[in-house]
């Protein structure tokens, strides 16, 4: 009876792991999406894992003690998911689990979601501390455009 | 009565929402959930076992920060799930908030109040709808006649984050107590327990590691829970002492298109005397899950999982259990197995819908726990289903 039970948890585990090495792909034609912040951010460039970290809200404050505001766009925009997989290398469900966890348990808070990349500029340039991403021109002043590090 | 305040909370919760759009300002969210459930064959949800709407979920919480390092929070919620746990208004979490440390690489805080459980995977906001993998979780380790317990703490708590070059690391530790009401004394030691039960002190420690860039996480968590029990007036039960020591590992993979999700557990159960002047014992208990979910599309998941408990790692078949009470307790008191499947259907902006069956077998999680019923529970083998519609903001 107990090795009939040990067995069917050892099948589940080896049934779980050939489930983990799933290969995914995305796309390869994709726009390019742009970090940018309004210009009182001091920081030209971020690691991946800093903006990773800003992203998920781990990190709320600029090294000057500046408040960051963390805006994204809506789930389904495109920008959005592609900001996410390609950029922070996360998919868009697991920032929402992460933003979820924080306001339905006191933690933290999500960021602010806007509805259009128009919308981002927009309120990018106006809120000092800000961070956002778009794929589209530039055609706001005040605005600064973060380069990536990659690791 | 119950349908008043059932009535009442939908609307409150549906004023809320309009006045949080109505007021950018103020940080207000919530959740309304309603749903019907039925098992079959057991008092888990109910004595009768019929179809119930004993499965309404309504929370409004908020946040309000002081300056860059001070911020409280905290979450009202009203709940009814039957027999699985106490009904009613609550005050889910209530804590002040003060940030010790942010750097490049660190961040440190402390909550003081009523903090949540963010111990486990799904631990912090199991009461919360959307943000759950079924309806009704994983008995084995989230268990429901325990949920007030687990739930959080009234106390203090310690959270660490950090990011190094192996990658993202959170360090959790909670110390507190937590109220035990009536009926949840009834759900753990039955309804002749007239004495009071308290839960003296909850230690409970936990380490997350999420490789750099990896789709995986890992977690152990530790806890050790101090109850003990007074003797009422006449009691069928006698003062004691109960303690629990719970060490978990949990994994967690995201991908593309799959999710899946695993926390694993052994137990160590001590009692002394409790049922009777002089009772002892000590088992440990084992159990765990392993869970996949499929992203048929972005609306459509689908869900399956496994869970697994042994009451006792020595007597997984429970044939002690039945030895040890003379016949009058079967076996399958002693373990209960559960396979569930399920699937979410996400069809408008923060609303979707939940449905899932569960095949159970055995009745170890089932209340009372101390005083099994064996009435009830007089089936080996029982189901159980559910669906339940969920709106947030």
């Amino acid at each position: 009876m107990n090795q009939t039970r040990l067995h069917l948890f050892l099948a589940l585990l080896v049934f779980s792991s050939c489930l983990l090495f799933v290969a995914f792909s995305v796309g390869s034609q994709v726009p390019e999406v742009k970090v940018v912040v309004n210009p009182s951010v001091d920081p030209k460039d971020l690691s991946v894992e800093q903006i990773r970290r800003i992203f998920s809200m781990r990190q709320t404050t600029w090294s000057n003690d500046q408040t960051i505001t963390v805006y994204v766009l809506a789930n389904q925009h495109q920008t959005h998911q592609v900001f996410s997989t390609q950029v922070l290398g996360m998919f868009p469900y697991q920032l929402d689990r992460i933003w979820n966890k924080l306001v339905y348990s006191g933690l933290g808070e999500e960021p602010i979601k806007l509805q259009s990349e128009e919308e981002m500029l927009e309120r990018v340039s106006q809120k000092p501390g800000a961070i956002g991403y778009v794929a589209q021109p530039i055609n706001v002043d005040k605005i600064n455009v973060i380069k990536v590090l990659e690791k | 009565m119950k349908l008043i305040i059932r009535i009442a909370s939908l609307i409150v919760g549906i004023l809320f929402t309009t006045f949080c759009v109505a007021a950018d300002s103020l940080k207000i969210n919530g959740f309304v959930a309603q749903g019907i459930v039925q098992a079959k064959d057991s008092n888990f949800v109910n004595d009768d076992g019929d179809v119930s709407v004993k499965l309404t979920e309504i929370g409004v919480n908020s946040a309000y920060r002081f300056n860059s390092s001070l911020r409280m929070a905290g979450q009202g919620v009203y709940l009814e799930g039957g027999n699985r746990y106490p009904d009613g208004f609550r005050i889910d979490y209530l804590f002040l908030e003060w940030q010790l440390l942010q750097t490049a690489n660190w961040l440190i805080k402390t909550q003081i109040g009523r903090n949540k459980n963010y111990h486990w995977l799904y631990s912090s906001t199991r009461d919360v709808p959307h943000t759950r993998p079924s309806i009704v979780l994983p008995q084995s380790l989230y268990f429901d006649v325990f949920r007030d317990v687990a739930i959080g703490v009234d106390g203090i708590v310690l959270l660490a984050q950090t990011d190094n070059k192996w990658g993202e690391w959170d360090f959790n530790f909670s110390y507190g107590n937590s109220k035990i009401s009536d009926e949840q004394k009834e759900n753990l030691l039955g309804t002749y327990a007239s004495g009071k039960l308290a839960h003296d002190t909850d230690t409970q420690i936990s380490v997350y590691w999420r490789p750099s860039l990896s789709k995986f996480q890992y977690g152990l968590s530790l806890l050790d829970a101090d109850f003990s029990y007074k003797q009422g007036d006449s009691d069928t039960l006698s003062s004691g002492e109960e303690t629990s020591q719970r060490i978990m590992f949990n994994l967690l993979y995201q991908g593309q298109n799959w999710e899946v999700a695993s926390e694993v557990m052994r137990e160590r159960v001590i009692v002394e005397n409790l049922l009777f002047p002089g009772f002892q014992s000590d088992l440990t208990a084992e159990g765990g899950y392993l869970q996949a979910k499929y992203f048929l599309s972005s609306q459509l998941t689908l869900l399956a999982r496994l869970d697994i408990y042994d009451r006792d790692r020595r007597d997984r078949d429970g044939s002690n259990v039945q030895t040890l009470s003379q016949g009058l307790v079967p076996g399958y008191f002693g373990l209960m197995d559960q396979a569930t499947t399920g699937v979410t259907w996400k069809f408008a902006k923060n609303i979707q819908i939940q449905a899932e069956y569960h095949k159970v077998k055995g009745t170890a999680r089932l209340a009372p726990i101390f005083t099994p019923n064996t009435i009830l529970n007089d089936s080996k083998y029982w189901d159980m289903w559910a669906i339940q519609l969920m709106y947030w903001f």
